[in-house]
């Protein structure tokens, strides 16, 4: 992170979005809206001082997946980067109600601006790399069973990460977020929300067999004398030293993994009974637990599909991103200049996205190698001496490739001018719409022409 | 008129198992245009290509029919091949043997011989009508937009800047990090997250 | 062939297929790998999008003979 920030050639936009892309490969026009952050990042020192004077102190914190409070003007974490904290303006009681403004007061560097706007800017690119990430899936919603996410105790993997951090809101301490004791015996749950094709998503999100361990194994390592349980379908764990893992927390560590799943977890008391069935012994079985963890599945970041169709490019059923070819082109999409990195793909854990996200700059660089590209030239021209000037091929061009232009002939010892299509050839991506619409055959598509096709259709026809 | 060389394909046994292909290569000899036809166990092979490079320079052709399998598999290896031959790479036209006609009548060895010469025939005249055609180049800005600063951004973007370009993270929170940071020790090594 | 024809019986229809290169001319593609039998009248000419299908070409087809056209994009 902080390898980035000081990097001379990186520049960072952060509360920041991508509004829209116009252009094309090699030459990108991308309008990039800055939120407003009301702090002056070119006065702000970072202290930290407004953060700990602000009267709104109970925000749930995204970060800490809102296992923990965070305040109004804020850093996501203690070493955020950049390291300076912005106003959420949906919390801030000075933006919303005119009330308070202590951070303004306190500031010693006059870092505060209330009157912040967001920003728009447009800048120019070559290549354009995705790497949006991922959400876990909302399981609340589909699994009624598990309480629906009403019960305090049963928490999902990310939540469970921010508890064993020393950075998050315990200290690193598990500490169950009801009553804030230390579970003694804690369940497991894997594939809540991925290989489900009647409630959820029927893809295995991939990194969980692996996590799911190391959330056991940290548990047996925090806890001493704590009791693991982990439901599960399969164990998949291909990767270097990944079985190896599993199997030590299993056999050394001494988590129990019941293959199969549950059925019903219910509040009982301060525990939580959980139902389900050991498929391998072919019995239920009942677990009396203080905490239960879903390993939820991952699923496309919640603007993943919005943003597709901002830049222009394809994404599947579930709204990952789809790739240009499964084997052979795994980190460009089907639109020149865009690729992919990490997560926003499909699901995959850390090795994995470093390896893609590597792969993807070298496509980058690669583009960037050459002072110029060639084009394809499978492109509509228009033959500007029959052109009458209609521009009935203008609104039907998907890629707004197609303008009038102006041109002056020599009639009759006159200068005339008249209006005439004119195919930008940068953007033009040759499906050949125009020359359809083209009322007097003047808009051709090189490689496919009027002749050529019906030449083809004859011959086809004998 | 151009003089118009047609290769067949047998693509081993996945065509030439189906279709007659001496029978088609003397059909196709009698279409307008055509100057040559040879046929090849596997075109897109070493040997097949070599074959085909010499019999374009040997024949003087100028416009070469493939008739193979599907152009979305080929085409661009046969429009290198043409090229190193002296041809416009876009003087050839695949005629597809395979994916649209024997693998898909394999129980009617008649039918899909005489849809082949049917499908070199519409190739051939579409090949009669080809023109040479110029790549042009289009300038390259030499600066990268990274959206999203996670593990996977900021690894694309410290690659891309330590290769000596621009680059510009985007990320919609505060901070850059994302999930990554969020973590606590990742398996299997148990090293930190953030 | 036509449809007048006496011996209508085996009668196939001779079709005319103008398939987008992306979408419908991979689907044929996929067609053959996965061995999907069907009658072999049919002829795909190939075009970079079903937007490049001028009503001529369709006019055209029907004037040389043919019984059918299918626009796949």
């Amino acid at each position: 992170m902080v390898a980035a920030a000081q990097h001379p050639n990186i520049t960072l936009y952060t509360y920041s979005q991508v509004e829209s892309v116009g252009g094309y490969i090699g030459n990108f026009e991308v309008t990039i809206k800055k939120k407003a952050k009301y702090v002056d990042y070119t006065k702000c020192t970072g202290c930290g001082l407004c953060e700990t004077k602000c009267a709104k102190k109970k925000v749930p914190s995204e970060f800490d997946a809102f296992m923990g409070p965070r305040t109004a003007i804020y850093k996501p974490f203690a070493q955020a980067v950049p390291n300076k904290p912005v106003i959420d303006n949906k919390a801030c009681k000075k933006l919303l109600e005119n009330k308070c403004g202590v951070c303004e007061k306190v500031c010693p560097a006059g870092a505060i601006n209330f009157e912040d706007q967001d920003e728009l800017i447009t800048e120019k690119f070559g290549a354009i790399v995705m790497a949006t990430g991922f959400d876990l899936i909302d399981w609340g919603k589909a699994y009624g069973e598990y309480g629906g996410g009403t019960i305090p105790d049963v928490i999902d993997g990310l939540q469970f990460e921010r508890l064993v951090n020393a950075g998050g809101p315990t200290g690193g301490k598990i500490k169950r977020p009801s009553d804030h004791e230390i579970p003694q015996t804690v369940v497991f749950i894997k594939c809540v929300g991925s290989r489900d094709v009647l409630k959820a998503k029927s893809y295995c999100s991939r990194a969980c067999c692996m996590y799911t361990a190391k959330h056991a194994h940290q548990v047996i390592e925090k806890i001493k004398g704590s009791d693991v349980y982990v439901f599960y379908m399969d164990a998949r764990t291909p990767g270097k030293m990944y079985d190896e893992f599993y199997m030590r927390t299993r056999e050394v560590d001494g988590a129990k993994y019941i293959r199969g799943q549950v059925s019903k977890i219910f509040q009982d008391g301060n525990k939580l009974i959980v139902r389900g069935e050991d498929t391998l012994v072919g019995q239920s079985v009942e677990v009396t637990a203080d905490m239960v963890v879903v390993e939820t599945a991952m699923v496309p970041r919640a603007d993943a599909i919005h943003l597709a169709q901002t830049v222009g490019f394809s994404y599947d059923k579930d709204g990952w991103f789809t790739e240009a070819h499964p084997k052979l082109r795994p980190v460009e999409t089907n639109t020149g200049g865009v690729f992919l990195s990490g997560c926003c793909q499909g699901p995959k854990d850390v090795p994995d996205s470093v390896a893609q996200a590597s792969a993807a700059a070298v496509k980058v660089v690669a583009m960037f190698s050459k002072d110029q590209m060639a084009t394809n030239p499978q492109i509509a021209s228009c033959n500007e001496a029959t052109c009458v000037g209609c521009l009935l091929c203008k609104p039907v061009c998907p890629y707004k490739a197609i303008e009038g232009k102006e041109i002056t002939e020599r009639v009759h010892g006159e200068n005339v001018t008249r209006t005439v299509a004119s195919v930008n050839s940068g953007l033009c991506q040759g499906c050949g719409a125009c020359t359809a619409e083209c009322r007097s055959g003047s808009m051709n598509l090189k490689g496919f022409t009027n002749l050529q096709l019906l030449a083809e259709v004859d011959a086809a026809c004998l | 008129m151009k003089r118009i060389g047609v290769f067949l394909c047998w693509c081993g046994s996945n065509i030439g198992g189906v279709v007659d292909v001496p029978k088609v290569a003397e059909v196709v000899r009698t279409f307008p245009g055509v100057a040559f036809v040879q046929e090849n166990k596997y075109t897109c092979s070493e040997p097949g290509q070599v074959a085909m490079v010499q019999a374009i320079k040997e024949h003087k052709i100028d416009a070469v029919v493939v008739a193979s399998c599907s152009p979305r598999m080929h085409l661009p290896t046969f429009q290198k091949a043409v090229e190193t031959a002296g041809l416009n790479p876009y003087m050839v036209e695949m005629a597809n043997l395979r994916e649209h006609c024997a693998w898909v009548h394999i129980g009617e060895p008649e039918n899909a011989t005489q849809k082949a010469m049917e499908l070199v025939r519409k190739a051939v005249a579409k090949v009669a009508k080809l023109e040479p055609l110029f790549e042009s180049y289009i300038p390259v800005t030499k600066r990268a937009l990274v959206v999203g600063g996670g593990i996977a951004g900021i690894q694309t973007a410290l690659d891309i800047a330590d290769s000596g370009h621009q680059v510009v993270i985007v990320e919609k929170e505060a901070t850059i990090g994302g999930r990554m940071a969020q973590l606590d020790k990742t398996f299997p090594t148990l090293d930190c997250g953030a | 062939m036509s449809v007048n024809e006496k011996d209508s019986s085996n009668w196939q229809p001779t079709i005319l297929g103008f398939a987008c290169n992306w979408c419908s001319y991979a689907g044929a593609d996929v067609c053959g790998v996965s061995r999907f039998q069907h009658p072999s009248t049919m002829r795909v000419v190939r075009v970079p999008c079903s937007g490049r299908v001028k009503p001529e070409f369709v006019l055209r087809a029907f004037q040389r003979g043919i019984d059918g056209v299918l626009v796949g994009g």
